[in-house]
């Protein structure tokens, strides 16, 4: 088959699998799921102390007892869980323009100029503004998605072997421990924390280590609980003890009012375009690098836009008083980031940030899906990943298309989601992720390991060290330790195989290299 | 933050680490670092722990040495540990209850006969579901209202029927155990 014909069948793949009975007639199963997750991610988006995690999490065994253990059920339920990543994007910016509270930490950026627009009057052109650029951004960044992934990929199979591939994971790890929180020392306990948590129960021999002789421990922390535990739980217990120190008491809000014309003029347009440009290339440079999230390109966005605005139109309302530019520079960085983080995951296999974690959950329970460079083989058999992986980028675009058309509309009815108190709103969401472990544990062992590691984020939390290491070693460690057995075996019980050849002997040196310079980059 | 807290955080990772590669990991695996079978050279069960162990170990060096002064990180403070702890207590025992609810109410043979049979098969999780919604809530206003148990009780029906109703092969907790 040629690219052409893989593109083609992935679009195919799309209108072609599980159908669904919707308004009395049966429709293809992957754009209504598309469209039902958008929909979902913009509210909990909008929903302070939700994120699109939780409910990407919480939904994942409700849709796959929907549609199964079977390759028909991947473009359904990977093409919800990509809407919610979407919409919960798109989602977060809502809450932070109309009431400065940012409903996600990315959207923090958006209240600086979001807000003081809504307190003008301009409420209506501010969530315009929010949604053009949002929905520019995450366009973009899905481009560059389709093109850089596939050719990544086949460039890691080309010239990756499994020494290189082994120091390619390492590196990876190395880099996110660096990278994410902002301190290399709590980058790497988190790390080999997750690690150690993934070797547990498992390995080669009869005897299944680190498992103290337990039954309970042998079988391992299934992965839902590992991830679970500590992104949802922790956060909801870190909710729920800062609720407990307010007494759930709630800041007081003032109702916005519309005044004036709220839609968007082609002056309007023309003003923000340069800010979303710049943001969404941003963006999506930052969201290529595993482990960076959408706060860094936020931020990095936002003050970028700044300094070009101050320079540039020093007569204009400036950053932080309620410049549109703040909004466009803010929201196209943030949303450019989602695209492009599945870039590691698909070409690599390795994932970015949570949102990638659950779609890497998703096609590890479901199967018939391996995200990794092994996916883009353009083979003259039909090669079912490559159709399924062409299927998701169709989905994709699909969801950029509900962004552009309907995602205006309904995120500026979803204002009304903050009015749900967080204290009430937490204790909910600690009984459905406890709810949907069970679900697919079947055991309440495995309810008992959720809530341990949910105490392992709180603390995490607590002593400001990222839970994200955790997440991506956990999910790593079996890949990694397979990885390096294989290469081990394959160099003749080569003690130096990390060091076999000239790429390998690069990434390691990356490797140290990321190690030193951040170690130097926190020293006082 | 404190030099105080990325010392503590260092010591403990520290020590965690060789607690973990001196102790646990060798005692714990039946393989070492590396193995010989047939006179063939593998990696053994325990390398893989170990270069985990020296991840934890080398980020509490790095917290002692290089990070003395610097980051945003906190010990937790006394009144933390206290809430953390009453929260926790709450959750293990609507947990407890959720489990044993079942078993206890009608006998634990008699349970298992009726654990998929509605109602009786929610029994457990309506009870210690709406307990661990309601407590919560109730403990972080301080008083029980009737909104507390309303909305305890009311997520807790709207849970059975999100997973149990429209789904035959899913079980609701705790009917996959007892």
């Amino acid at each position: 088959m040629s690219v052409f014909d893989y593109i083609l069948a992935g679009i195919a793949a799309v209108f072609a699998g599980p159908e669904i009975a919707f308004l009395g007639l049966e429709l293809p199963a992957t754009p209504l799921m598309v469209l039902f997750g958008f929909l979902l991610g913009i509210m909990v988006g909008a929903t302070p102390g939700l994120a699109a995690p939780m409910a990407m999490a919480v939904a994942l065994p409700l849709l796959i007892s929907s549609f199964g253990f079977n390759p028909d059920a991947l473009l359904p339920v990977m093409g919800f869980l990509i809407g919610v990543m979407k919409g919960g994007t798109l989602g977060g910016s809502v809450p932070a323009i109309l009431f400065n509270t940012p409903g996600t930490p990315d959207a923090y950026m958006t209240s600086l100029d979001g807000h003081p627009m809504a307190q003008a009057g301009q409420s209506g052109r501010a969530l315009r503004i929010a949604h053009f650029s949002s929905a520019s951004g995450d366009t973009f960044s899905d481009i560059v998605l389709i093109l850089c992934a596939p050719f990544l990929a086949v460039m890691v199979e080309m010239y990756l072997d499994l020494p290189e591939k082994t120091a390619l994971l390492l590196l990876s790890l190395a880099f996110i421990a660096a990278v994410i929180g902002g301190s290399m020392g709590k980058g790497l306990i988190s790390t080999g924390l997750g690690l150690l948590a993934a070797y547990v129960g498992t390995g080669e021999d009869f005897y299944p280590r680190l498992s103290f002789g337990t039954q309970e421990l042998s079988q391992g922390f299934p992965i839902t609980t590992a991830v679970l535990g500590v992104l949802i739980l922790g956060e909801v217990f870190k909710g729920l003890e800062d609720e407990w120190q307010r007494r759930g008491t709630e800041g007081k809000r003032t109702d916005i009012s519309a005044t004036g014309r709220q839609r968007l003029s082609r002056a309007d347009l023309s003003r923000i375009a340069p800010f979303i440009a710049r943001s969404a290339f941003i963006g999506t440079a930052i969201g290529a690098l595993p482990g960076v999230g959408s706060t860094l390109a936020a931020t990095l966005g936002y003050t970028v836009g700044r300094n070009r605005h101050r320079q540039r139109s020093p007569d204009r309302t400036p950053f932080g008083q309620g410049a549109p530019e703040g909004i466009a520079a803010t929201e196209a960085a943030n949303s450019s980031v989602s695209g492009a983080n599945l870039i590691p995951v698909l070409s690599l296999g390795i994932p970015g940030n949570a949102a990638a974690v659950f779609l890497i959950l998703a096609a590890e329970s479901i199967g018939g899906f391996n995200p990794g460079p092994s996916v883009f083989r353009f083979t003259e058999e039909p090669n079912p990943e490559l159709i399924i992986a062409f299927g998701l980028f169709t989905a994709m675009m699909m969801a950029n298309l509900l962004n552009w058309s309907i995602g205006g509309v309904f995120m500026r009815a979803t204002g009304v989601m903050i009015r749900i108190p967080r204290h009430i709103l937490l204790p909910c969401v600690l009984l459905l992720t406890l709810t949907a472990i069970y679900v697919q544990e079947t055991r309440m062992a495995a309810i008992w390991m959720a809530v341990g590691f949910g105490l392992l984020g709180y603390f995490m939390r607590r002593i400001g060290m990222s839970p994200l290491p955790f997440v991506i070693a956990f999910i790593l460690g079996a890949k990694l330790e397979e990885t390096a057995r294989q290469a081990f075996a394959a160099t003749g019980g080569n003690p130096f195989f990390l060091f076999s050849s000239a790429t390998s002997v690069v990434l390691m040196a990356a490797m140290v290299a990321t190690v030193f310079f951040s170690i130097r980059r926190t020293r006082p | 933050m404190t030099s105080r807290a990325h010392l503590i955080l260092g010591l403990v990772a520290l020590a965690l680490a060789v607690l973990a590669a001196f102790l646990w990991i060798p005692l714990d695996t039946d393989s070492g670092l590396l193995e010989t079978v047939r006179r063939r050279v593998s990696i053994g069960d325990a390398l893989a722990p170990t270069i985990a162990a020296a991840f934890i170990g080398l980020g509490g060096f790095s917290l002692i040495l290089f990070e003395g002064s610097e980051g945003d990180s906190v010990v937790p403070s006394r009144e933390n540990m206290f809430r953390i702890f009453a929260l926790t207590g709450i959750v293990v025992l609507a947990i407890l209850i959720m489990r044993w609810a079942g078993p206890v109410t009608l006998g634990a043979e008699e349970y298992r006969l009726l654990r998929a049979t509605p109602p009786w098969s929610w029994l457990g999780f309506l009870i210690g579901g709406a307990l661990l919604v309601t407590a919560l809530v109730a403990g972080i206003e301080r008083r029980l209202s009737f909104r507390a148990v309303f909305v305890g009780v009311g997520w807790s029906i709207a849970l059975i029927l999100l997973f149990d109703l429209p789904f035959e092969d899913l079980l609701l907790p705790p009917n996959g155990d007892v």
